[in-house]
């Protein structure tokens, strides 16, 4: 008979393992498809390898390939920062208003919301009908940069209100009682103290901009991004060239992360709060 | 009559730091402030005092302009704000939680306010030495406000608030967040600083000792209401509503219906008896009016002889002593307490279970003449 203590490390346990299980099923595809991007130059795109090599990292580079998918990644990485760059900027001002607790806040709230509810691959096709409609172009840095605006905001959005909601609003009113106009207290007070929501926020506008398929396939036009150059080039033929691309922008994107982590890191270290 | 009228008063007011004029502030269905007046001289220390939900933070939110009240005027030094917003009013204000800028280290964060004054920086940075050395935290300049103690970020943010040397300082509940032990010397040392400096200070709080033992004006509110203002021994002495008597410490609590008047004297019949109270100057309570007195517990007497014409037989439920004081509680017959405080040292009296008869002087029974709470 083993008491409630032990019960509960053992509950721990079970629970642990079943949890590195699930991430272990979440992760592992993508650990194969890099594994596979190094096979041989015989290699095929699933197992057993043939060889190893760097032989796909360097066809990649090769012009030929390369400059079929250059122009997607330049203008993913351009739409994917644009993107991030407005879903900070109206995120933090959304969350803001909400705070004031405007009238008809609630359905404000909820609207914000259904870019996230709705599917992705029928807002991409109304969109573009409407816009056919209006007689205007589609293009990845006009529609689709839209288009994917209204998906990446409700979680920029979530993600500041989240911030805001635990914030002191006393050290606002600290500020403007010491002198400080509502700007100034935004600049010196609220922006640096909700700055790791904000790096979040565009986070979240980044990542979702850069891989966004469904939104991006009826919206963009004839100059693909990367995720729509990415699935041309499945559907041509399937070589491990696509896992090195695949490798490499995972690769980028864990650089990314993990040096707005630390910068996120270093700025609560900074900042925490009222804790001795 | 008086054909000689009393010249005009034109003997000039001292000026005012601030006047509160009726102001009123409703959230939907609540009224928070209800036509709170108040005036306020220069360099006075006033003390809100209330219980938790009076209206005494957000009159002091009023002031700080941090609330924008419906109704009535705010003056800080004669010029009318209502309408200004905080950074454009001539305070400050030390919260309850300090509110420091966790992102800022001390000495950043007591210059803000000459900062946001557009001054040049060398004399900012010089005029935030010689603060911090006045305040004694110089050694902790370079820290940030999550590395400070409680009594540490208490002096930071007074610091703070005094660097600009605002013409009143607005403090909600300022020892409130400080250890016990620390509070007594915080409040001395406050009262000191505001002597020296002159500064109107505006403290809030719910602690009565603190009211009394700091302003130089109490300001009891209840309800959105101030029930009475004045020096704390005119409001411990004679408290002008039932619920000021039963808010400070000490006093007990009658009420009842006048059934007799003389010259001098009224006649008050309450659940626990009959009474004798001194009439007021006119208007006074009529035959028949519902009125509330009350008597302090250290002005009772467990040998009544002829002076302490009222009387009141009761049973006595604890005895609690403190040293100087030995506090008896004693049952009314209409089921309330009854406080009777004995001084000094003496040997204990009365025991626990007994019935006791006790009087006071009719000259000690204090009516209330402000409206009954």
């Amino acid at each position: 008979m083993i008491g409630w203590k032990g019960r509960s490390s053992l509950t721990a346990w079970v629970l642990g393992t079943l949890t590195v299980i699930f991430l272990a099923y979440q992760w592992l595809p993508i650990f194969t498809l890099g594994l596979l991007s190094f096979s041989g130059p015989t290699g095929g795109t699933t197992f057993p390898m043939n060889g190893t090599s760097f032989h796909w990292y360097q066809e990649l580079w090769r012009a030929s390939v390369m400059n079929d998918f250059k122009p997607p990644l330049l203008r993913s990485v351009l739409l994917a920062a644009a993107c991030s760059a407005t879903t900070i900027v109206l995120s933090v001002m959304a969350a803001q208003a909400m705070r004031g607790q405007f009238r008809g806040n609630g359905w404000f709230f909820y609207l914000m919301l259904l870019g996230i509810m709705a599917p992705g691959i029928l807002v991409g096709f109304g969109f573009a009908i409407l816009m056919r409609l209006m007689g205007v172009d589609l293009s990845w840095d006009t529609t689709t940069f839209l288009v994917q605006v209204s998906w990446t905001l409700p979680f920029g959005f979530l993600t500041m209100l989240a911030v805001f909601n635990r914030f002191d609003k006393r050290v606002e009113e600290a500020a403007l009682t010491l002198g400080a106009s509502r700007l100034s207290t935004f600049r010196r007070i609220t922006l640096p103290l909700v700055l790791p929501g904000v790096i979040g926020a565009g986070l979240f506008g980044f990542s979702l901009s850069y891989d966004e398929y469904a939104r991006s396939m009826f919206t963009t036009g004839p100059d693909a991004t990367l995720p729509l150059a990415v699935m041309a080039q499945l559907d041509r033929q399937l070589t491990p060239e696509i896992y090195a691309v695949g490798t490499t922008t995972t690769l980028f994107s864990l650089i990314a992360v993990t040096l707005c982590t630390v910068a996120f890191w270093a700025m609560r270290r900074s900042t925490s709060l009222r804790r001795t | 009559m008086d054909s000689l009228a009393a010249p005009l008063e034109v003997m000039a007011r001292p000026q005012l730091d601030l006047e509160l004029r009726g102001i009123r502030k409703r959230y939907g269905d609540f009224t928070a402030v209800d036509g709170v007046s108040l005036q306020v001289e220069k360099g006075q220390f006033v003390c809100l005092l209330g219980p938790s939900g009076c209206g005494k933070t957000t009159t002091l939110r009023c002031v700080a302009g941090l609330e924008e009240p419906d109704d009535g005027g705010i003056l800080i030094g004669g010029n009318e704000v209502t309408k200004d917003p905080p950074w454009q009013r001539d305070i400050a204000m030390m919260f309850q939680d300090f509110a420091l800028f966790p992102h800022m280290t001390v000495a950043k964060q007591v210059g803000f306010g000459l900062e946001m004054l557009k001054k040049p920086k060398v004399g900012i940075a010089k005029r935030v030495e010689e603060v911090l050395k006045a305040f004694e935290i110089s050694a902790l300049a370079d820290r940030k406000p999550g590395s400070l103690s409680g009594g540490q970020r208490q002096r930071v943010a007074l610091a703070r608030a005094m660097i600009t040397e605002p013409r009143i300082l607005l403090l909600d509940e300022p020892v409130g967040a400080l250890d016990y032990s620390l509070r007594e010397t915080v409040m001395l040392e406050l009262k000191l600083l505001q002597q020296r400096t002159g500064i109107s200070f505006i403290w809030v709080t719910h602690d009565q000792n603190e009211a009394f033992s700091l302003g130089d004006l109490v300001v009891v509110m209840n309800h959105a209401k101030i029930e009475q203002q004045g020096t704390a021994e005119e409001i411990l002495r004679r408290p002008a509503t039932a619920f000021v008597a039963s808010f400070v410490q000490g006093n007990n609590v009658f009420r009842g219906r006048v059934t007799g008047t003389s010259p001098d004297v009224l006649q008050v019949e309450t659940s626990a008896g009959r009474f004798y109270v001194p009439r007021p100057p006119d208007p006074a309570p009529m035959l028949g009016d519902a009125v509330s007195f009350s008597v302090r517990a250290e002005q009772i007497t467990d040998a009544p002889s002829q002076r302490q014409a009222n009387r009141l037989t009761a049973r006595c439920t604890a005895v609690e002593y403190f040293g100087a004081v030995r506090r008896h509680i004693f049952e009314r017959c209409d089921g309330e307490v009854l406080k009777y405080d004995q001084f000094g040292a003496h040997a204990a009296r009365i025991v626990s279970g007994q019935t006791v008869q006790l009087g006071w002087q009719v000259e000690e029974t204090v009516l209330h003449t402000g409206a009954p709470g």
